[in-house]
């Protein structure tokens, strides 16, 4: 059995995914031990434009065509600032028939994997396994589960999943991507709260469908739940491959903050802007790992 | 005169308080988050199946165990039906990253408990 990490990253003017995924893949690296690859699947244009780089960092290259539509969304870099900027997050409905891997880890490139937590998706009873719970590590939030909307069916965060290549995960892929083309029917249907393509929607809604419509218990991945820092947070700094030390938006007042440190434990930061700040100390701490 | 140095100490007194309400608003969520890390931690894969480690669940192994059961299927946190093979070396091995765990969460624990800076807590070199 084949045991494959796939990371998406598509760049666009703002982001640069493509970097912020090699720094994910040493992440992955120096903490998880029992796959057999990791893979990026990315457009053309990244990987023409990032060759080089993204080949000294993957062990396998998955080329998508490149989207003809575009999304677009607004990112925040804490409370002070935020961009409108493209988003590529079209391709992700196409990892099953794409991946090589009989077990597939899909991880979302602001993923960072600081503990060995996730190496105990392998080999698992399960054909598919996937978070709804969250945990704020801001304290904004207690842990919870979000809607698609108040009145309709739980949120999955297709942030991080797992598959194998079996007659579920056949049924459940070819469903998400009838939503994925039809959309707008479904996004209406399951009173989404925004009109924006959103691969988490995309997901919670196939698995709701699968199940018979009706409310389901969809396996979870060995992580207890999805620990996300928002984006009205902010990076510190990053003391090694298994720490780092963020500045989170205080619950009282969001532009003050409260500094804590994170680790031997999975992170989801969604500032990607933070990310780029300090991908210049990223690279060396990844440079210096593989040196020593 | 007198009543401008209570006012001046009440300022100071009050900065301090706000200093200290940062501190604990820090030391909590430091607290907060080792929680959640050691909830993350406390799980265990065997089998094809993922198992939360609690002391209820050690306590139900052992009970199986006592019973003089060799194997046992149980159900693991996703309650499918998984086949434990060898149940004296399951528990064990449920054992061995239950103290693991706890006892870095010990350690985090009373590092943050003795740290009266939040540089210290954070182990920031200012």
């Amino acid at each position: 059995m084949s045991k494959g990490i796939i990371i998406l990253a598509n760049n666009t003017p703002e982001f640069d995914y493509a970097s912020i995924a090699g720094i994910c893949s040493d992440f992955i690296r120096a903490n998880m031990k029992q796959f057999d690859e990791i893979a990026i699947m990315t457009d053309a244009s990244t990987y023409k434009a990032n060759k080089s780089k993204i080949n000294s960092k993957f062990d396998r290259v998955i080329v998508t065509p490149e989207s003809s539509s575009i999304n677009v969304r607004i990112f925040k870099d804490t409370t002070s600032r935020s961009v409108k900027a493209e988003w590529k997050n079209l391709s992700r409905t196409t990892v099953y028939e794409l991946s090589p891997y009989d077990e597939t880890l899909v991880i979302d490139c602001d993923y960072f994997v600081m503990s060995n937590t996730l190496d105990q998706v392998w080999g698992s009873k399960s054909d598919f396994m996937i978070n709804s719970s969250f945990v704020d590590l801001a304290g904004r939030m207690d842990e919870r589960v979000m809607y698609v909307d108040e009145f309709t069916i739980p949120m999955y965060w297709a942030t991080v999943f797992y598959f194998k290549k079996s007659d579920y995960c056949d049924t459940l892929f070819t469903l998400i991507s009838h939503i994925k083309n039809n959309y707008q029917y479904y996004c209406f249907l399951y009173n989404c709260q925004s009109g924006m393509f959103r691969n988490d929607y995309v997901f919670s809604i196939a698995l709701h469908i699968l199940n018979g419509n009706v409310a389901n218990n969809v396996p979870k991945l060995p992580i207890a739940f999805l620990n996300n820092s928002f984006d009205l947070d902010d990076i510190y700094k990053f003391n090694s491959l298994n720490e780092v030390i963020m500045m989170f938006a205080k619950k009282s007042n969001t532009t003050e903050y409260l500094l804590g440190k994170i680790s031997n434990m999975d992170i989801h930061i969604m500032n990607k802007k933070a990310i780029m700040r300090h991908m210049k100390d990223l690279k060396k701490l990844t440079t210096k790992k593989v040196t020593a | 005169m007198s009543k401008e140095i209570d006012k001046s100490v009440d300022a100071e007194r009050l900065a301090k308080a706000l200093h200290f309400s940062n501190t604990m608003q820090t030391f909590n969520l430091a607290k907060n988050n080792l929680k959640v890390k050691t909830q993350t931690l406390l799980s265990y894969s065997a089998y094809g199946g993922t198992f939360v480690i609690s002391q209820e669940f050690i306590g139900f192994l052992n009970a199986v165990k006592s019973a003089g059961k060799k194997q046992a299927v149980i159900l693991d946190k996703n309650e499918t039906p998984i086949k434990i093979e060898d149940v004296a070396d399951f528990l064990d091995n449920v054992l061995s990253v239950y103290f693991e765990v706890v006892n870095e969460y010990n350690n985090d624990y009373q590092k943050l408990k003795s740290s009266r800076k939040i540089e210290k807590i954070l182990d920031i070199i200012v």
